[in-house]
């Protein structure tokens, strides 16, 4: 159908739209007309992708100087192949409705394997690749720097951004690497000493290039051409390059004073934690190594390695970790922490030393987008609450809107199980997770749970450890075998291709009707990127509550660093970041209007506010002060009742005009109305 | 005493039957049983008779060994010999049951099938009446194809014969229980036994190997409960229990499994990741767990072991689905089709991706979902079948253009009054033309019934059916591809020709003898001609080819 956006004409291709994916498309309208950010959150199943390359899209049709380009960024291969796949059919719409043939450039980029030719991203008027590609430096450098600044970036799946952000920006350095690193070094003075003797001119030719190259990045970032390098900071390009670097042979002998210091300073037997500045300050006692060299050390690395025509870059990797390593440390003096360690925590005997480098502000390596991109669109199913995005991201949104998803027939059922039915409290917390009571509590619920639900159910726990633990003790008790008279049971395990077989076979067993569970790991590969649709997910139980490992150096560290920084509480924090990742567990099942499944949440944490309040809102809208505290019975009941009303026929007749319209329903004022509701503003 | 060529396995002595003593002679086709002191035998069972053996429980004071047969009659051998009466049976018992297999065929079975056949469809029975009895084909051929019919019809009817699948708790249901003293009780049944070594081929193997030669039964399992096999979360250390080589074979399969990866794209974990960070970038950084507690490493053994038993009991499962397809798609393969069948499917990740973007509700008409077409030889599908003469075939804008001549001409049509019949004429032929009319009298259905007496009718029936019987029989051996078939296809023109000469003629005979229209077995003359023409078309064929 073609669609009225606030004056836009948008080709949708689709006979039928949800009110939601209209609110969305205009909002997603205002946002381009401000030339802002916006922060949207809809829930998946919902025709979210479509609805944000059928407007953008139209938008680039009817307004090409205003917006030259859609970078559209998603997290997993398959969600980027599905995005292309959606755009095909948008294009295809297209050509069959205007007749005229397509002269829409679209690319996508999905592994290094088929890594595209550079010049072609330019031209293209869409690219969909994953977030490294513009949130890593080292891959954003070599693809994207060249993105036009009148470009739509849009973030899809981007309730875990931040951590994709801080994880792009981090270095560890074990004794490993500086083995590495050192003949690495080896190698470069080798080379170094072969090519003086045969090419001496070479050698003064790099570094005219290095000068050269400096100062046309330099004029690049002034004038605006570049996406920005966080780890090519402004200082590098406008300062000489200090002496002691100048030549290569000076610069190999400087990597080897750093190295021999990193080395020392793995030679601990207790936890160090410092600053940046803390660790300028320590090197330049020790070995005299000022700030200034350091900062130009990824650039001087780089330009070296071109120079000398070294085939493999693969195996440079460690030296050009440490050298990114080098320059993060004395360009940011906030933003990161550095921790040494000298064993893992579990193993206190084995020395195992490693040097964090942690960045702590997701802000630092996103920045350059936001500064550079005129618009750039954050969404996902679960974005919940909205403004803390925008907080620790560090920007300032045009939009921020939460959308419901509209239904005729109420095919989620969230449930919290508080208690057992012999009333002990079920709970994941550190205090009572060991009870036995609590573990028999939880494998009676699944017990219960696989005995009413057709065909597939999943279940989360709050870590891989924890579910080993209850599941031998389940074993134990004998529960996994009753459960196996239900269904078969799959289990995750920390080997991917090992869960992927799981996986398989546990779709082949709800395929073929026998029905099967599967145990899962909230945080873990298959709650980020596998969907249970229809009989592969009827119901999803989340045990306990996913909060992340809290005894980790570095996220106290983090912790620490946003309370100071965007006076973000770390209880609200850590709770936000629990809630984010039982919603992408329990959202896992839900795909669409047709589906239909079960949330339960078992922790009867989940009940409290400060826990319910951060589920996204179509998920919060459907607690009912009913399902709160309920015992595995209750729950047994209700599940059972909710089953029951799902197995009726579901036709389009029930939907048509509640939450699934025409074009006509759509141009009805009382609709328009309607719609204006979905959207709640943050 | 014995015919001379039959081999005797085991002579028990000692042996009561009827409270007569005798001896038991167990030979190679046959068990028998002769009263002592006289050279013959009273009792002889063929091995293919009998159903099953049954025993005594264990101490009872009477040893007995019972054999049922498929009539249902049983005789009964009380094993007198006091000292070792016991070994004696379980000599004779165990002979047998490693030769009632061999003898178990489906001999009988379908013995019975066929007679139950014939019981239960009249049809059938007279058809069995006018094509074997009278000889026009023989039994074998008969049955050939009807039989393989009833089986499919069986399966898809989808009765009692659906294969059971296995209990994903089998092993649940064994519980152990004290014994009192120090020990562990298990309740073995054989659908447990059967599951066990549905679901691991390998304990199968291992039986089959060690029972009964190197271990007895009881052995076999005692061991098996106290491996480590059993218990999951017992780490595999030991190298002295048989079933450790189990362990590692699971292993090897497993692996293999997970080599292979799957077929879904979708599900696939390790291509999830666009990227992962490169070596020493990230904040995470658990590395190789190189040191687990016992305790964690038993927890991951019982999780292998669950997927792996999951794995197991699903593909149990399934093997038993996948042998007839199987089968099924190895006959057409040879009927002449290429399997080129796989080069039409649409690559799977393709059709997981449509999938999984597919919004149904908000497309319109979409419908029931289509099957792909699985084509086993494209070209076949592409040019269609060639016709044998040539045809002239009209294109949709032949049709069309056609059409539209015929319209033009209509509009300017001017009936040409001088050569138009009298009114007479034509009103006569317009009743000759209507229903109960001069020229509407033949071919009604009801004149025919009428007509015709009831007993020949109903020979012409059974005539029908005997004629289709036969000629579907003889159609079924185009394409002539085997020996087998060319063989088969000869013979069913001389039984058609048989056929015609003993059933059809005298029937034709009959009928002008009472005066009826010959009309009635014009049809039948014609399919038999059809039929005579395609042999006679075939043999030329073949001749050539020859030459």
């Amino acid at each position: 159908m073609k669609l009225n956006i606030e004056g836009l004409l948008v080709y949708f291709p689709y006979d039928y739209i949800y009110p939601e994916q209209y609110s969305y498309m205009l909002e997603l309208k205002r946002t381009l007309d401000a030339k802002g950010h916006g922060v949207l959150e809809m829930p998946s199943g919902t025709g979210k992708t479509i609805s944000l390359l059928s407007l953008i899209v139209a938008y680039q049709k009817a307004y090409p100087l205003e917006v030259t380009k859609l970078i559209y960024c998603s997290r997993t291969v398959p969600e980027i192949e599905k995005v292309v796949e959606e755009l095909r059919k948008l294009m295809e719409f297209y050509t069959k409705e205007t007749g005229e043939k397509n002269n829409f450039l679209a690319l996508a980029l999905s592994s290094r394997k088929n890594l595209c030719i550079h010049p072609e991203i330019l031209h293209a008027n869409i690219v969909v690749y994953s977030y490294h590609y513009l949130l890593d430096p080292k891959i954003a450098d070599l693809v994207s720097k060249e993105l036009a600044k009148k470009s739509v970036v849009v973030f899809d799946e981007a309730h875990n951004i931040d951590n994709v952000c801080i994880d792009s920006m981090s270095v560890n350095i074990t004794r490993r690497t500086l083995d590495r690193c050192q003949t690495n070094v080896d190698t470069l003075q080798n080379t170094i000493q072969r090519i003086k003797e045969t090419d001496a001119a070479k050698l003064r030719e790099e570094y005219r290039r290095l000068v050269e190259g400096l100062k046309e990045a330099n004029v690049a970032r002034e004038t605006d051409i570049y996406l920005s390098n966080p780890v090519l900071p402004d200082e590098v390009l406008q300062e000489a390059i200090p002496g002691s670097i100048r030549t290569a042979e000076h610069f190999v002998g400087f990597l080897k004073r750093f190295l021999e210091y990193l080395k020392a300073r793995l030679r601990i037997h207790h936890v160090v934690q410092e600053s940046s500045p803390q660790f300028l300050k320590d090197i330049y006692e020790k070995v005299c190594i000022d700030r200034k060299p350091l900062r130009f050390c990824a650039e001087r690395l780089r330009s070296l390695l071109r120079t000398l025509e070294i085939a493999d870059i693969a195996d440079f990797s460690p030296i050009t970790l440490i050298s990114h390593f080098a320059t993060l440390v004395s360009t940011y003096s906030k933003g990161f922490t550095i921790i040494i360690e000298p064993f893992e925590d579990k193993t206190p005997t084995i020395a195992n030393p490693v040097l964090h480098f942690s960045c702590m502000d997701p802000s630092i390596a996103i920045k350059p987008v936001f500064e550079r991109f005129q618009s750039v669109v954050i969404t996902s199913g679960t974005l919940s609450p909205l403004d803390i995005y925008p907080r620790i991201l560090d920007f300032r949104p045009v939009t921020m809107a939460s959308f419901t998803m509209t239904l005729a027939r109420t095919c989620l059922c969230p449930l919290i199980v508080g208690r057992g039915n012999d009333q002990v409290a079920m709970s994941s917390k550190f205090e009572t997770r060991e009870d036995f009571a609590v573990i028999r509590n939880y494998g009676n619920l699944l017990l219960e749970m696989s005995a009413i639900v057709p065909d597939g159910i999943v279940a989360f726990f709050t870590s891989y450890v924890y579910m080993e633990n209850i599941v031998a003790s389940w074993y134990e008790q004998g529960i996994l075998e009753n459960i196996q008279r239900n269904k078969l049971i799959f289990i995750e395990t920390p080997d991917a291709a090992e869960t992927s077989m799981a996986l398989e076979k546990y779709q082949e067993a709800c395929e073929n009707g026998r029905g099967a569970i599967l145990l899962s790991v909230a945080r873990g590969k298959v709650s980020e990127g596998i969907d249970f649709v229809h009989h592969f997910g009827r119901a999803v139980i989340m045990f306990g509550v996913p909060y992340v490992y809290t005894q980790s150096r570095i996220l106290k560290a983090r912790l620490e660093y946003l309370r100071d920084q965007f006076q973000i509480r770390e209880n609200d924090f850590l709770t936000f970041d629990a809630m984010r990742h039982a919603a992408q567990c329990v959202g896992r099942a839900i795909r669409g209007k047709t589906d239909y499944g079960l949330m339960i949440f078992a922790d009867k944490r989940y009940a409290r506010a400060d826990k319910r309040g951060k589920l996204p809102r179509w998920i919060q809208e459907h607690i009912s002060d009913g399902s709160l505290n309920l015992t595995i019975d209750e729950t047994v009941q209700l599940s059972k009742h909710f089953l029951r009303q799902m197995a009726q026929p579901f036709r389009r007749e029930d939907q048509l005009g509640l939450s699934l319209l025409t074009l006509e329903q759509l141009q009805s004022e009382e609709m328009l109305e309607k719609i204006s509701q979905i959207a709640q503003q943050a | 005493m014995a015919a001379l060529s039959e081999e005797v396995l085991l002579v028990v002595k000692r042996v009561r039957q009827r409270k007569q003593d005798g001896t038991l002679y167990l030979m190679t086709e046959r068990i028998a049983w002769g009263p002592e002191g006289k050279d013959r035998f009273t009792v002889s069972h063929l091995y293919a008779d009998i159903r099953c053996q049954k025993i005594s429980p264990d101490g009872k004071s009477k040893i007995q060994l019972q054999l049922v047969l498929h009539t249902g009659e049983s005789t009964t051998f009380h094993f007198a010999n006091e000292s070792t009466a016991l070994k004696d049976r379980d000599a004779a018992k165990d002979l047998l049951q490693q030769l009632l297999p061999k003898f178990k065929k489906k001999a009988n079975k379908q013995l019975e099938e066929k007679n139950k056949m014939l019981q239960e469809d009249p049809v059938l029975f007279q058809l069995y009446k006018d094509l074997v009895v009278s000889q026009v084909i023989s039994a074998e051929e008969f049955w050939a194809s009807r039989l393989k019919l009833s089986s499919v019809e069986h399966s898809l009817s989808n009765n009692s014969k659906q294969e059971v699948g296995i209990s994903a708790a089998f092993l649940a249901d064994i519980r152990p229980q004290t014994d009192g003293c120090n020990g562990l009780k298990y309740n073995l049944t054989s659908d447990i036994i059967e599951s066990i070594f549905k679901t691991y081929p390998a304990v199968k193997q291992k039986y089959a190997e060690n029972v009964p030669h190197n271990l007895t039964e009881k052995e076999f399992w005692t061991r098996f409960f106290q491996s480590h096999y059993f218990h999951r979360d017992r780490i595999n250390t030991g190298q002295q229990d048989i079933f450790s080589e189990c362990a590692k074979q699971d292993e090897k399969g497993l692996k293999s499994m997970v080599v292979q990866g799957v077929k879904n794209p979708m599900v696939d974990l390790l291509s999830l990741e666009d990227k992962t960070l490169d070596e020493g970038y990230g904040s995470l950084t658990v590395g190789p767990n190189s040191s687990k507690t016992v305790k964690e490493n038993s927890n991951s053994a019982i999780i292998k072991r669950f997927n792996h038993h999951s794995a197991m009991v699903l593909a149990a499962g399934l093997r038993k689905v996948d042998a007839p397809s199987d089968q099924a798609s190895e006959t057409s393969s040879t009927d002449g089709n290429s399997r080129d069948s796989d080069f039409f499917q649409p690559p799977i990740k393709k059709v997981k991706l449509q999938e999984a973007i597919e919004y149904e509700d908000l497309q319109n008409g979409s419908g029931p979902k289509t099957i792909a077409l699985n084509l086993k030889k494209s070209d076949r599908y592409s040019h269609g079948p060639v016709p044998l003469q040539s045809h002239h075939y009209s294109t949709s804008q032949d049709i069309i253009n056609s059409v539209n001549c015929i319209q033009e001409e209509i509009s300017c049509y001017k009936p040409c009054l001088t050569r138009v019949m009298p009114s007479s004429a034509a009103s006569s032929a317009i009743t000759a033309l209507s229903p109960g009319g001069l020229l509407m009298q033949a071919g009604t259905q009801q004149a025919v019934s009428q007509l015709v007496p009831t007993d020949v009718q109903s020979e012409l029936k059974h005539l029908y059916t005997a004629a289709g019987e036969l000629l579907r029989h003889f159609w079924s051996c185009f394409p002539v591809n085997t020996p087998f078939l060319e063989e088969k296809v000869v013979k069913m023109r001389s039984n058609l020709e048989r056929f015609q000469s003993t059933k059809l003629r005298p029937f034709q005979e009959k009928i002008q003898r009472e005066y009826l229209s010959t009309n009635l077995t014009s049809h039948l003359d014609e399919m038999i001609q059809a039929a005579y023409n395609k042999f006679h078309a075939w043999q030329t064929r073949r001749m050539a080819r020859k030459t």
